[in-house]
Formats: C-alpha cells, structure tokens, sequence
C-alpha cells in the first residue's frame, strides 16, 4: 500500500524546491533541461501507478505518450478546437487507448504481459508512421502552446512554461497519490500481491486492472501533450517501444512502487544524459553501467537505497543505549 | 442452502468427482472427511467456481451458480479460506481484512475515498479481527505474525466478505493441539445462521464442530450422517478412521 512517509515527504520538498528555484534562476538551456526533467517525470509517474503498485509492467507508455501527443496536435489544429480543449480530448483518447489495452491485457501476467503492452505499442507506432494524417515519418508541426494571456500568463515564454509544466506534475502526483490510496488504488495492491485471493473475495480483478490502466494511461497521455507544447513538433519516434524502455529504466533507477523514486529517477536520468553526452557520444553505455549497478545492488532504485539507508540508520539509532538514555532523560525533563 | 447435484469431475482417466450430490441447511455445520486423494479439495474448487464440474450443477440459497466466475460466486455469498495460507504477505492485519470487507461494501473500486479508512470497512474489520481472534496484531504484517495466526486470519479474510456460506480447506492444518483448541472455540463461536463447510482430518475438531459428516472415497460419498452415526460406521473405520481409532 502506498504511504507517505516523512522521508518521502522531506524529497518531495527538496525537489519542488530544487524545480522553482531552477525555474526562476537558470538560463534557456536549463530551462529546457528541466521542462524535459518534468515531463519525463509525468511520464514515469504514469508507469510508476501500474508496475509498481500493480505489477502490470508496461512497455505501451510511450506509445500512450504519444496518443495524447497526436491526439493534441490533431484535435488543436485540424481539429480546430481551442487548446485547453483539445488537451482535454487528447487525455480522455489516451485514457480511454490506455483502458481497452488494459481490459486485453489484464487476463497475463508477468512477461506475457509486457509482451502483450509492447505489441500494442508498435502497432501505435506503425499506424502512425504510415498513416497520411499523422504526417508519417515526417510528423506534425504547427503545435501551439495554450493562450493563457487572460491570467496574465505567456505559455510561449520558456519559463512560464515550465512553471506550467510544474503545477501540472504538483497535480498529477496528488491525483496519483489519492487513486494510490483510494479503493481502487488498494484493491490493484491486494491484486499485486495475490491475484487469486482477489478474487475469491469477489474482486472483478481485469476491471481494477483496466481502471488503473486507464488512469494511469491519462497521464501519460497528459505529458505526451507537455511534450507536444514544449517541441511544438511530434514525430512518431515518441511512440517508438524506446521511450517506453527508457521510462521503465528512469523507474528502476528510481525506485520502483516508490512514487518519489521515479521523479527523483527522472532527474538523474535526464541530468546524466546531458552532462555525459557532453563528453562522450556513449552516453547510453555509461548510464547502462549505473543502472546495472543498481540493479545488482539490491536496492530499490536510488530513492529505494536512501529508505533502506534511513531506516537502518533509524533502527541503529534506537537501539544505541546512549540515544535511549539521552531520550529518556529529555523524556524526564519535559 | 448450498446444494451439488450430481456432481462429477475427471481428471483424463482419474474419476476426482463421482456423482455427488451433498445439500447442506441454512446454519448447518459440515464436515468433509476422506483420505489424501479423496477429491475434498477438488470438490471445494467446484463449489467455489475455480474448476468447472463436468457434470451437475451447484446450487447456492437455491440458484443455479454452475457457471458464474469465482467472484461473483462469492458476491452472491459463498467464501473460502485456503489449506495454504494465501493472505497478502507485505500488508498489515487489518490491511487484509479491510481489502476484503471493502469488496463487500462496494467501496473496493471508488476512486475518491480511501476505502480501508470507511466506517463501514472499519466495523467488519474490528468485527472480523474479534471474531478470529487477532485483534492485538491489527497492525502488524502478515510476514510478523505466527503461523498460527495466520491461520486464524486466513479464516478472518474469508469472514471478511460477510458470507453466508464459509468453506474452509483444513483450517487447522500445521498448527499444534493447544492452537486446534482454540480453532475449536473459534469455529463454534461463528453466527449459527453462517452454513460452514469443512475439509478437515483433525478428528476431534470434525465431532465437536459438525452437525453432519459427509465422507469421500476415491471421489464417491461413502457417507453422509450424523457424527455418532459416523464414528459406529463400519465402513468408515475400514478406509479412514481406523488409523484415528488405533492411534
């Protein structure tokens, strides 16, 4: 089950606080470094919801990214609905992808199910790299960013943007953490955990699958509209099975079922890839080497290893007879 | 109450199920007696809806449920607890108890509303946690708690859902003679409006909690009365309790 607890509290802050300092602080390309973090960090939020809290590992969340990201080019400029609209129509289309893929899925498990995810991701991507409407190979210019200028906001100024952006992913993450605590949210864990047992307790598990899949489909669909905005430009590249395999790596490197790990994740991962890249063109071959590492640690993603650091720390000071003594004797003081 | 009318099942050439046909009364206490392969467990996964019959029919407060998926089986008021324990190891006790009772009262799937957190939920949990005895590890988890204890949750998940009918596969297999006693206690504490099914070989649990004994042999039922009736049958002693008299 999902809980906050003062840790996860106390990174949240730290990162809310790192983001608007950097909003307001750093140049374009900074800027431009953490409109990428934050979209990102939607994105693997989204995945987070369903690997980690339901065990349904998804490798269809770029394909997902990309439905809400064609679904907004397409609705906001043929379809010639105003963009606050059109972001709305592209969130439900992707909800409502993400729930059908859910529903056929959710009767596999484990690899099966990952499989089944990627499948439906390439025929997302082949569809669209074909298809004449979608632009094909060359994709869809003319995106436009939301007009805003009745609240006083300019959507095309870089760092307004990314305070956009920013409360977007404030919303997101406390509408993830309510449907994470929510009946639905409860009932996918208990699904996690013991599938059978589910539903001998008169669960309709494939329905609790969809439901979340869904949900989760949403925001995924959701940062593939941030990423529209932010390039103005989409390709089907963004649909590619690539970018789900890189979400699902941010995830790991994170800590998977964590919530905070994935948004820290999505940080590390991007901040790497710039600074790296900047000295070596194999960037992809060091970040390999962390995430190996990582993963033979035994920790739970980065934020996993500051936990289970936290809590043995937390353990030893406990049981330290001079804490105890010093703790009683305030105890006694007070 | 719960009714199975010439129930029958194959394995390829292995006959588990031979034509059973068992009608238990509302509030009627059962118990299942056989030996290993008898085809107890296997007649449980019928009644429950986990493996299809290949022939007859299971009946629940006089509906036909033949064909309806486990879940809705249980909606409708039939619930089971497992020979092995299959609780949700990482979550805590009342976490357990509060996912099942959040099925029951609908508040399973909400979106808004923390379901564990529902009054509704909090009363079958505390109910529940009273009933099987594990009111004191509410907060615990699963993986801190005895074996025993979880036996007796196994139970408190299957009582979570409010059934009308509980089937419990050997509730106190692995669990020693001082905490038998205690399932003892346990078993005839339940409503007396809650039918109970019972796969069980502990002897003493079968005679001091059962209104009716029903015996398998080779998937066949060789027996179906009272406990006194029972404990004189000849028969009986030949294929089952003549090793318990013996001992």
């Amino acid at each position: 089950m999902f809980r906050h607890t003062a840790l996860r509290y106390a990174a949240l802050g730290l990162l809310a606080s790192a983001a608007v300092f950097q909003a307001f602080t750093a140049d374009y390309f900074g800027l431009e470094i953490l409109t990428e973090i934050l979209i990102l960090a939607m994105l693997v939020l989204a995945l987070d919801m369903v690997a980690g809290f339901g065990g349904m590992v998804s490798l269809g969340h770029g394909a997902l990214m990309g439905v809400g990201a064609y679904g907004y080019a397409l609705l906001s400029t043929m379809g010639g609905l105003a963009p606050p609209v059109a972001m709305v129509g592209a969130v439900l289309v992707s909800g409502a992808a993400a729930w059908v893929i859910g529903a056929i899925c959710a009767r596999s498990h484990g690899i099966y199910f990952i499989m089944a995810t990627l499948a439906f991701g390439q025929m997302a991507y082949s569809y669209v790299f074909e298809a004449p409407i979608f632009g094909g190979d060359d994709g869809l210019g003319g995106i436009v960013r939301p007009d805003l200028g009745a609240v006083g906001m300019d959507l095309n100024d870089s760092r307004t943007f990314v305070l956009f952006c920013l409360a977007a992913l404030a919303l997101v993450y406390a509408a993830a953490v309510v449907i994470l605590q929510s009946g639905l949210g409860r009932s996918m864990t208990g699904v996690m955990h013991n599938e059978q047992r589910m539903r001998a307790l008169g669960l309709t598990v494939w329905r609790v699958k969809a439901d979340v899949f869904g949900l989760s489909g949403m925001i995924a669909g959701l940062s593939g509209v941030l990423a529209a905005q932010h390039i103005l430009y989409i390709s089907p590249g963004l649909l590619s099975w690539t970018v789900s395999g890189e979400a699902l790596v941010v995830v790991i490197l994170g800590g998977l079922g964590t919530l905070v790990g994935p948004l820290v994740g999505a940080a590390a991962f991007v901040v790497l890839k710039h600074e790296i890249s900047a000295l070596t063109t194999y960037w992809h071959l060091v970040v390999g080497v962390i995430l190996i590492a990582v993963v033979m640690s035994r920790a739970n993603g980065i934020f996993g290893w500051i936990e289970a650091r936290s809590a043995q720390w937390g353990a030893r000071r406990s049981a330290d007879p001079l804490h105890i003594s010093q703790t009683e004797e305030a105890r006694s003081d007070a | 109450m719960l009714e199975t009318r010439n129930l029958d099942k194959r394995f390829g050439a292995v006959h588990v199920t031979r034509d059973v046909s068992i009608k238990l009364e509302r509030g009627e206490r059962r118990v299942i007696l056989g030996p290993n392969g008898a085809g107890k467990t296997t007649l449980f996964n019928q009644l429950v809806g986990e493996l299809t019959p290949d022939k007859g029919s299971v009946h629940l407060a006089g509906v036909d449920v033949t064909d309806l998926p486990v879940a809705k089986r249980t909606r409708q008021g039939l619930s089971r607890s497992y020979q092995k324990n299959t609780l949700f190891d990482g979550l805590t006790v009342a976490e357990n108890l509060g996912l099942a009772a959040a099925i029951h009262t609908s508040n399973a799937t909400r979106i808004w509303s923390d379901s564990l957190a529902r009054p509704e939920v909090q009363e079958i949990v505390q109910d529940v946690a009273n009933q099987v005895q594990v009111l004191p590890y509410l907060q615990a988890r699963v993986s801190e708690i005895s074996y025993g204890v979880r036996r007796q949750l196994e139970v408190g998940v299957a009582l979570a859902t409010r059934p009308k009918v509980l089937l419990m596969d050997e509730p106190t297999s692995g669990v020693g003679p001082e905490m038998a006693k205690g399932f003892h206690r346990l078993l005839n504490d339940l409503p007396r409006d809650l039918t109970v099914l019972i796969i069980e070989h502990d002897m003493d649990l079968a005679f001091d909690v059962a209104d009716t004994i029903t015996v398998l042999n080779y998937g066949e039922v060789v027996f179906d009365g009272q406990p006194e009736a029972a404990r004189g049958s000849k028969l009986l002693k030949e294929i089952y309790l003549g090793s318990w008299e013996d001992a």
